[in-house]
C-alpha cells in the first residue's frame, strides 16, 4: 500500500525557537502509525501542521500525494491531548454542531452519530449537558465526534489518557475496527506498552527532529542487544558449565529447582547452539530472544541525543 | 448551512435559550418601566399655582381663555418682549405667547423662570388647543363626531428665559430619551462584548478551540462568535423595547389616566360608544392616536424615533463589533478569566469614560468636548446618542456623518488587528502576553 501522508522537510520556527527542523517520514495507508517523543518535542506542532491550524514554514505536507488543501480537514478527524467540549450545551447539540463543521449535512451527522452512539451504549445521553458528564464520559462522547464523519486520517494525541479499564478495551476494540475499515491512525502517545500493542510504524520526534523511523518490530529486532530470557529446572552448577565462553548469564533468579536468567550472546552466536548444549544438562521450560521494549529504545534514544548534544557543546 | 452560518447559530442559539436569557428579557423591562413609569408620576405631581400672562397677537380672540384648577390666565394685548420684561417684575410665572399664525400653525411658546410641571403643561395645550377647536366649530358646521375627528393638537415649546433674557428651548424630555439610549448602548456594547471574551476564553481554557480551527478559520470563529453574540443584543433590545413599550404603555393607562384623567376618559370612551359603529379600522387608529397626544408621553412621541432608532441600531452595532473585537483579542490572550482584569480596564476605559460623562454632556450637548467625543469612535456610540436628540443644526451634520465614517472604519481596522492577534493568542498556554509580544504577534502571524 502508498503512503497516505509524507511530511517532507517541514520546518517552523515561533520566533528563535526551532520547533521542527527539517522533519520527513511518510505514513503508509491503512495502518496505525505512531508519532513519539519527549514533551516539547513538535509533536503537537506537526500534528497542527498537519490538520492546518498552522502552516509550515518551508517544506510541505502531501495527502495521497497532492499538498494540502483547505477541504482536507474534512477527510480527516482530531482528537487532540487536552480535550475540551463546551460545558453547557446538550451532548447530541454538541456533537451534530462539531460533525457538521466537518462537512456532514445535517442527516449525514445525524446518522453517523446515533451509530456511534450506540456503538458506545450512549443512547440515554444525548440530552443531557455536557457538564453531567464525567470525564471519562466526556472523553468517549469526543471520540465519537473525531470519528463520526469516517475520516480517512485520524490523528489521536493520548487517545487512552483518562479512561478506566473497561473504557480503554472499548476504544482500542473501535480502533482496531477503523484499523480493519481501512482507517489511517495517527497515535500520538507516551504509552510504549499501547505502541507495542497497536502501532505498526512509528516515527521518534525529538528536538524537532525526527530520529527514528520506521516499522516497529524491525526497529526493536535493530535494538537488539542479543539478550535471551532462559527458564529451566535442574542445577546450576551443570547450566553454568553447558555455557561455555559465548553466553554470559546477566541476571539470575531461582525459586526452589526453577531458575529464570538471563543471557547476554557474544560474537553473535546463534542462540540453537547454545540450546544444543543445554537440552542434555537442564530441563528448558522457555527460551526466548529478549527485544528491547519501545520504553527502553524511546529512553535509549533520547538520552542519547542529549548526551550527544552534550558533546557536541 | 455554511461553517460561518452554523457557528453564529451556535453562537445565538445557545444563548438565547438559557435562562439568564428569560430572565434578563423580563428583569430588564419591568425595571426600565417601572423607571419611567416613576419618572413621570412624579413629573406630574402638583407643582404650585401659575399665573400666566398670554401674548394675545390675534387679541382679542383668546380674551376667553378659561382659568383650571391651578392655572389663572390673564390675557393682554402686548409685546412678547414687554410681557418678558414683565416676567421678570412682577408676579408672573410664565408668558404664554400665542402668535399671530397660531391657527394655521398650532404652535405657541411659554416662557418661564422656573419649569412648570409636565401637568401645567398638558393641561395648557389642551386649554388652548380645546379654546381653538371651539372657536372653529362654527365655521364648518360640524358633527360631534366629526368634531373629535377634526381635534388639532397643539404644540406647545418650552423655553428657558435666563437671567439675560434669552429664551432657550428645553426639551427635557427628548433629551432623557436621548439619555436613556445611551445608557443601554453603554450597557448593551459592555454586557455584550464581555460575553465574546468570555466564550473566547471558554474555548481556549477548556482547548475546544483546536478541534473548531481545524475546521474553520480563527477569523470565522472570531467574527461568527461577535455577529452570533451581537443579534442575542439585538433580540434582547427587541424584546427590551416591545416589552417596555408595553408595559409603559399600560401603566400609563392604569395608573395616570386613572388619576388625573378619570373624567375626560370617560368622555372620551362615550364619545368611542357612540362613534363605533361608523368609525372605520384607520378613525379608530386615530382616535388612539389622539388619545396618545394629550398623555404627557407627547413629547416623547415628538421625537423621531425611526431617526433615533436607526442611529441608536448603527451606533449600537458600531461600538458592539469595536469592543467586542478588542474584547476578542484579549480573551485570546490569557488563559483564564481572571487574568483579564489588567487588559479589560484600558480596552474598556473610553466607554467608561464615555459613560461617566454622558451626565454632563446631557447638560451641554453642544460643547467643544460634546461634539469631539460624539466624533470619536471610542466614545462617539455613547455620546452622539446623548446629542442627538436635541437636534443637531443641518450646519453641523458632518460631524454626524464624520462619527460613523469613522466608527465604520475603526471598527473595520480594530476587527482586523483583533484577528491577527486572537489567531495566535488562542493557541498559546501559560504565556504571558506582553505589549512586545502582542506587537510580534500582530507582524508576524
Amino acid at each position: 500500500m502508498g503512503d497516505l501522508l509524507q511530511i517532507e522537510k517541514v520546518n517552523k520556527a515561533f520566533g528563535d525557537f526551532h520547533v521542527l527542523k527539517d522533519i520527513s517520514f511518510s505514513i503508509p495507508k491503512g495502518g496505525i502509525f505512531g508519532l513519539l517523543g519527549p514533551n516539547g518535542a513538535g509533536k503537537t506542532t506537526l500534528i497542527r501542521i498537519i490538520t492546518q491550524i498552522t502552516g509550515p514554514d518551508s517544506g510541505r505536507v502531501l495527502l495521497n500525494g497532492q499538498s494540502l488543501a483547505k477541504d482536507d480537514i474534512h477527510t480527516m478527524g482530531y482528537l487532540p491531548e487536552e480535550r475540551g467540549l463546551y460545558r453547557k450545551m446538550k451532548v447530541w447539540d454538541q456533537a451534530l454542531y462539531l460533525v457538521r463543521l466537518k462537512g456532514l449535512s445535517k442527516r449525514e451527522a445525524e446518522t453517523s452519530l446515533k451509530e456511534w452512539f450506540t456503538r458506545f451504549e450512549m443512547q440515554d445521553w444525548p440530552s443531557k449537558r455536557v457538564e453531567t458528564l464525567s470525564k471519562g464520559m466526556q472523553q468517549k462522547l469526543q471520540f465519537v465526534i473525531a470519528v463520526a464523519h469516517r475520516p480517512q486520517l485520524l490523528i489521536l494525541d493520548e487517545p487512552f489518557s483518562g479512561f478506566d479499564p473497561v473504557n480503554t478495551e472499548l476504544v482500542k476494540q473501535q480502533i482496531l475496527r477503523l484499523k480493519e475499515e481501512g482507517t489511517t491512525m495517527v497515535f500520538s502517545t507516551h504509552n510504549m506498552a499501547s505502541v507495542e500493542e497497536l502501532c505498526d510504524e512509528i516515527a521518534l520526534i525529538n528536538k524537532g527532529e525526527a530520529i527514528l523511523n520506521g516499522k516497529v518490530e524491525s526497529i526493536r529486532s535493530s535494538f537488539s542487544k542479543s539478550l535471551y530470557e532462559l527458564r529451566f529446572k535442574g542445577s546450576s552448577v551443570s547450566f553454568a558449565n553447558a555455557l561455555g565462553i559465548d553466553f554470559e548469564i546477566q541476571d539470575m533468579k531461582s525459586s526452589g529447582n526453577e531458575h529464570k536468567v538471563i543471557l547476554k550472546a557474544h560474537n553473535q552466536q546463534p542462540a540453537s547452539k547454545l540450546l544444543q548444549r543445554l537440552i542434555p544438562v537442564v530441563e528448558v521450560i522457555s527460551f526466548q530472544e529478549q527485544l528491547p521494549s519501545m520504553h527502553d529504545i524511546f529512553l535509549d534514544r533520547i538520552e542519547g541525543s542529549a548526551t550527544e548534544q552534550t558533546d557536541n557543546e | 448551512m455554511s461553517k460561518s452560518l452554523l457557528v453564529i447559530w451556535r453562537e445565538y442559539s445557545t444563548r438565547v435559550g438559557r435562562r439568564s436569557f428569560l430572565l434578563m428579557s423580563i428583569l430588564g423591562p419591568l425595571i426600565m418601566a417601572s423607571g419611567i413609569i416613576f419618572v413621570f408620576w412624579l413629573s406630574l405631581e402638583e407643582t404650585e399655582d401659575q399665573k400666566i400672562l398670554v401674548v394675545d397677537e390675534l387679541y382679542p380672540l383668546f380674551r376667553q381663555l378659561e382659568d383650571s384648577d391651578k392655572i389663572d390666565y390673564e390675557v393682554q394685548e402686548l409685546t412678547l418682549d414687554k410681557a418678558l420684561a414683565l416676567l421678570e417684575v412682577t408676579d408672573f410665572t410664565a408668558v404664554l405667547y400665542l402668535p399671530k399664525n397660531i391657527l394655521s400653525s398650532k404652535a405657541g411658546d411659554l416662557y418661564f423662570r422656573k419649569q412648570p410641571s409636565m401637568r401645567i403643561h398638558r393641561q395648557i395645550e389642551q386649554t388652548v388647543q380645546q379654546y381653538i377647536e371651539v372657536r372653529k366649530l362654527p365655521e364648518f358646521d360640524i358633527s360631534k363626531t366629526d368634531y373629535y375627528r377634526l381635534k388639532s393638537p397643539f404644540n406647545l415649546s418650552m423655553l428657558k428665559v435666563d437671567e439675560g433674557g434669552e429664551a432657550t428651548e428645553t426639551t427635557m424630555l427628548a433629551a432623557a430619551v436621548g439619555l436613556v439610549f445611551a445608557i443601554l448602548i453603554y450597557i448593551f456594547i459592555f454586557m455584550y462584548s464581555i460575553q465574546v471574551m468570555r466564550g473566547v476564553i471558554e474555548e481556549k481554557a477548556n482547548r475546544i478551540i483546536e478541534v473548531i480551527i481545524s475546521t474553520v478559520t480563527p477569523f470565522q470563529l472570531m467574527l461568527g462568535k461577535i455577529i452570533g453574540v451581537g443579534a442575542v443584543g439585538l433580540t434582547q433590545f427587541l424584546i427590551w423595547t416591545v416589552l417596555t413599550a408595553g408595559i409603559v404603555t399600560i401603566g400609563q393607562a392604569v395608573i395616570i389616566g386613572d388619576r388625573y384623567d378619570a373624567e375626560r376618559v370617560t368622555e372620551q370612551m362615550q364619545m368611542t360608544n357612540e362613534v363605533q359603529e361608523q368609525l372605520t379600522d384607520i378613525n379608530r387608529f386615530d382616535a388612539v392616536a389622539l388619545n396618545a397626544q394629550e398623555s404627557p408621553f407627547s413629547k416623547i412621541l415628538q421625537i423621531n424615533f425611526p431617526v433615533m432608532l436607526s442611529l441608536f441600531l448603527f451606533y449600537f452595532l458600531g461600538g458592539y463589533f469595536l469592543y467586542s473585537a478588542m474584547m476578542a483579542a484579549v480573551g485570546s490572550m490569557v488563559d483564564s478569566e481572571t487574568d483579564t482584569q489588567q487588559f479589560v480596564l484600558p480596552v474598556t476605559f473610553p466607554l467608561i469614560f464615555a459613560y461617566a460623562l454622558s451626565f454632563t454632556m446631557f447638560e451641554n450637548p453642544s460643547s467643544d468636548l460634546a461634539v469631539w467625543l460624539s466624533i470619536i469612535p471610542f466614545t462617539s456610540p455613547v455620546i452622539m446618542m446623548i446629542r442627538v436628540p436635541f437636534g443637531i443644526d443641518s450646519a453641523d451634520l458632518w460631524q454626524v456623518y464624520l462619527s460613523m465614517t469613522l466608527l465604520v472604519a475603526t471598527f473595520v481596522l480594530i476587527t482586523w488587528l483583533a484577528g491577527r492577534i486572537y489567531r495566535t493568542g488562542i493557541l498559546m498556554y501559560g504565556k504571558k502576553a506582553s505589549l512586545k509580544e502582542i506587537i510580534k504577534w500582530i507582524k508576524h502571524s
